[in-house]
């Protein structure tokens, strides 16, 4: 293997470590976790085997091989923010019935004293 | 208090961030205004005596943890109409801005049997005049509006409103994001329920900011005409 390769087969390595510590810590979903591994050992794969990114250009009719994995980089990472900002919506809604509900449960009449 | 047992029992919902400076005689306005009714401020997350000085006003108060902006502060004012049993609902802005002297007005027309009223600034009665940007912003979206709504609506952007029981309980549970008020004419219209516009006046704010900057109204006016398009294209 070449130098690049070892290099980028690292930096797999260490980001997989990476997210399997933040989900140890419970700071990210194992949903996610899931689907970030996938991103690791997709990266790796291609690192140990360099063809590999000339057979998917050559299955995907593109003839410079770099772009057919920029293509797919690109791809990937809009579905992946897309879907962060459909999660994001959905958060700020349910925070926003949360918040609606806590007002509603705490009204407080005129001579009521101050709420903290 | 003693209320006519064919009147409806009213509820003065107004809306207020960080109003410390004026709540209080809003409150007291709207109190003389329309006495018998309950008044609820709802304290968009303020974080000032907002609460304390609408409290020592005589109003009830429904407090948001965090700051949720006025379609959401105007749902949880009909959320607590809704849930209290409220027959019919006027909305306010907590800096006095809408006029309560017309606020009985408003729900005569809901008394009369309208759903929605919407009080509006464009009428024969002379109001505080919003400036020329602001003037053809509203001119377009009460065209669009009037169009979709198949009748005339002249203050889109209005929001002294007055809600009856069925469309208070509606729009505590659906309503639209940010910047209610010309898309929320539409959903009432879609969803059967009767439009009508009052005259009223509106007066210049003596205190706070408004939340609409010129470049911010350029931006609102797209993101309204986007999410009227939207609300034509939602099932029913």
């Amino acid at each position: 293997m070449s130098r690049s390769s070892w290099i980028v087969l690292a930096a797999a390595v260490l980001f997989a470590v990476v997210i399997l510590a933040s989900a140890r810590s419970e700071r990210t979903h194992e949903r996610h976790t899931l689907g970030w591994l996938g991103v690791c050992v997709a990266i790796a794969a291609l690192a140990i085997w360099r063809p590999g990114i000339d057979v998917l250009a050559q299955a995907m009719g593109i003839y410079y091989p770099p772009s057919a994995l920029f293509f797919l980089c690109s791809a990937a990472l809009l579905i992946m923010v897309y879907r962060l900002s459909v999660g994001l919506a959905q958060e700020r809604e349910r925070v926003r019935k949360l918040a609606q509900e806590i007002a509603l449960l705490s009204v407080t009449r005129p001579d009521q004293p101050d709420q903290p | 208090m003693f209320r006519p047992v064919d009147q409806p029992r009213t509820l003065a919902v107004l809306l207020a961030l960080d109003e410390e400076a004026c709540i209080a005689r809003t409150v007291r306005e709207v109190r003389a205004a329309l006495p018998g009714a309950d008044v609820l401020v709802v304290d968009d997350g303020s974080a000032d005596g907002t609460a304390r000085e609408a409290r020592s006003a005589g109003a009830l108060v429904a407090r948001h943890p965090i700051n949720l902006g006025v379609s959401a502060a105007e749902a949880t004012g009909l959320a607590y109409a809704h849930r209290h049993g409220y027959g019919a609902v006027v909305r306010m802005d907590g800096d006095g801005q809408h006029d309560p002297a017309f606020a009985r007005a408003l729900l005569d027309a809901v008394q009369d049997g309208a759903d929605l009223v919407v009080g509006t600034r464009f009428s024969e009665l002379r109001s505080f005049e919003p400036g020329s940007l602001r003037r053809a912003g509203n001119a377009f979206l009460a065209a669009v509006v009037s169009t979709l709504c198949r009748q005339k609506v002249t203050d889109p952007t209005s929001g002294f409103r007055a809600f009856g029981r069925r469309c208070a309980a509606f729009f505590a549970g659906v309503h639209p994001h940010d910047y209610p008020e010309p898309e929320s004419l539409l959903m009432a219209h879609r969803h059967g329920f009767t439009i009508r516009e009052v005259p009223v006046r509106m007066r210049p704010r003596t205190t706070g900011r408004s939340s609409l900057t010129p470049g911010r109204s350029a931006y609102y006016m797209m993101k309204t005409s986007l999410a009227l398009t939207l609300e034509l294209l939602r099932a029913r």
